[in-house]
């Protein structure tokens, strides 16, 4: 079976995993703001977000053109466009690159597709290693009342309506969400990703997460001193016309 | 009549039931001639009564949109442009040819794997990946090779529509001039082929000769796979008929 490719970059890549309403994106987010206030150059990243890609995924969602194959394909072609363009780069630079949903949602999902797992396997063998992967791991009721409770509707291929298991979206998203956790549950052992008590506070979770990633990231790259808010401190200034751009924005 | 064999893995969503069509691949680099024989191609089977389905490469309408604008911007990398392809290969299979070879027809194929396989490998795509990649690919009845030399190729490339950008390899390669371009291009296109027309076994045909020997040689090598397969003859379909079923057939 084909691995992924190690990282022999200077950057370190922290990844989360998990089924949705799992808590994953909440805690990358905490990480997120936590390495920035400590100063590190940080790049975020996000499944199927590739700005190239996206329309043709959109269009052919929107259209319910997408059959497994297809979804896989379209789904890979997503995550090599932000490998090479945004994750590389970035931990060529000495960045800490984070990202939510890597590669273990294609094996989880196109698994669950029916699509062949040696096949997926290979077709993601370019994919660069994590540092560390977090697996969010949370009773599927605790994470469907989650996702249920604070979304108005369920989209066609979120709820898995594609692979025909039940005419009504609660409960097709119920029963994908449930053989999509089965797959992250194995994916767990496989790669032996880290797995966290989704069930436990917040807190505690992000507690976890941080000791796990600080062992990493001494000699990651810094941004001190660079940014606007630095500069304008060092320059006794206030900035005043900085707030017509978003500089400060991005700055913050 | 068998059941469906692909490269590498069956696809979800195609059933092990056999197809009583044909898949006929013509192969081939540009400029070889394949456009001619394909119409006399298909002239000559839907005068002896079959049911012919045409198709070459950008009809899908899944990813051609996203082919053309991202060929046009020149913004993607070798692997995301690749995927795309795949995309759009898988999408042609599913939606042209394999229906076509469901109802009994007669799929011509202008163009397979191969080239993508060819074109991908010599922008430095590692050989063993994308070859696994396309191991979705239905296994043709008859991959037809027409095969040239370059310096064969080249008096007609040049006394029709001159040298195209992508034909010359003019997007990766840095020889001073368009002409040599042209030349290390399609010679190494040439040297993949043949490497891939003995690892999938073409039927080579020699390309230089005048377009009526040419056909012959290609009428011989598909008679063989047409034994055993009824023509429509008997729904009472007259010669010609058959093209309205088939799919788009603009040249692009």
């Amino acid at each position: 079976m084909a691995g992924l490719k190690e990282n022999t970059y200077p950057g370190k890549l922290f990844i989360v995993e998990g089924i949705d309403g799992s808590g994953k994106s909440t805690q990358l987010d905490l990480l997120h703001k936590w390495l920035v206030s400590e100063g590190y150059l940080v790049v975020f990243t996000e499944w199927n977000s590739s700005p190239i890609v996206k329309s043709t995924t959109r269009r052919a969602k929107q259209r319910r053109m997408l059959s497994p194959m297809s979804f896989s394909l379209i789904h890979a072609a997503d995550f090599a466009s932000r490998l090479y363009m945004q994750v590389i780069p970035a931990l060529q630079a000495g960045a800490i690159v984070l990202a939510d949903r890597y590669v273990y949602t294609a094996f989880a999902r196109d698994g669950v597709r029916g699509v062949d797992r040696g096949w997926l396997r290979q077709l993601y063998s370019f994919a660069t290693q994590p540092t560390v992967s977090f697996y969010f791991d949370v009773p599927l009721d605790e994470a469907i009342t989650r996702i249920l409770e604070g979304r108005p509707a369920l989209k066609y291929y979120e709820a898995g309506m594609d692979l025909g298991l039940s005419r009504n979206p609660s409960e097709s998203f119920r029963l994908f969400q449930g053989l999509i956790k089965n797959e992250y549950d194995h994916l767990a052992e496989e790669y032996g990703l880290v797995r966290i008590d989704a069930t436990k506070s917040l807190v505690s979770q992000q507690k976890l997460m941080r000791q796990m990633v600080r062992p990493y990231i001494a000699d990651a790259r810094r941004l001190e001193g660079i940014g606007i808010q630095d500069a304008l401190k060092a320059h006794r200034l206030t900035g005043r016309y900085l707030g017509e751009s978003d500089l400060l924005k991005e700055d913050a | 009549m068998s059941a469906p064999n692909f490269y590498g893995i069956r696809p979800p969503g195609v059933e092990a039931e056999p197809l009583p069509g044909r898949l006929l691949v013509l192969e081939g680099t540009d400029g070889v001639g394949r456009s001619t024989q394909i119409a006399l191609l298909r002239e000559w089977l839907e005068g002896r009564g079959y049911a012919v389905v045409h198709t070459g490469f950008n009809r899908s309408e899944m990813a051609s949109r996203g082919i053309l604008r991202a060929k046009r911007g020149n913004t993607l990398d070798p692997l995301t442009l690749n995927l795309f392809y795949a995309t759009d290969f898988w999408d042609r299979l599913e939606r042209h040819i394999l229906p076509a070879l469901r109802a009994g027809m007669i799929a011509l194929v202008d163009r397979y794997i191969f080239t993508l396989i060819a074109r991908a490998v010599l922008r430095g795509v590692p050989r063993n990946w994308i070859e696994e990649v396309y191991g979705f690919a239905l296994i043709p009845d008859k991959i037809l090779y027409l095969d040239i030399e370059v310096d064969q190729l080249l008096p007609r490339a040049i006394g029709t529509r001159g040298l195209d950008y992508w034909e010359s390899g003019q997007d990766y390669l840095r020889n001073p001039d368009l002409f040599s371009n042209y030349v290390e291009y399609q010679g190494a296109m040439l040297a993949e082929y043949r490497r891939l027309a003995s690892t999938y076994g073409f039927e080579t045909i020699d390309a230089s000769r005048p377009v009526g020997e040419v056909f012959a040689s290609l009428q011989a090598g598909i008679e063989e796979v047409l034994q055993g397969m009824a023509p429509e003859e008997d729904a009472g379909l007259p010669p010609g008929a058959a093209s309205e079923a088939s799919g788009p057939t603009d040249s692009s």
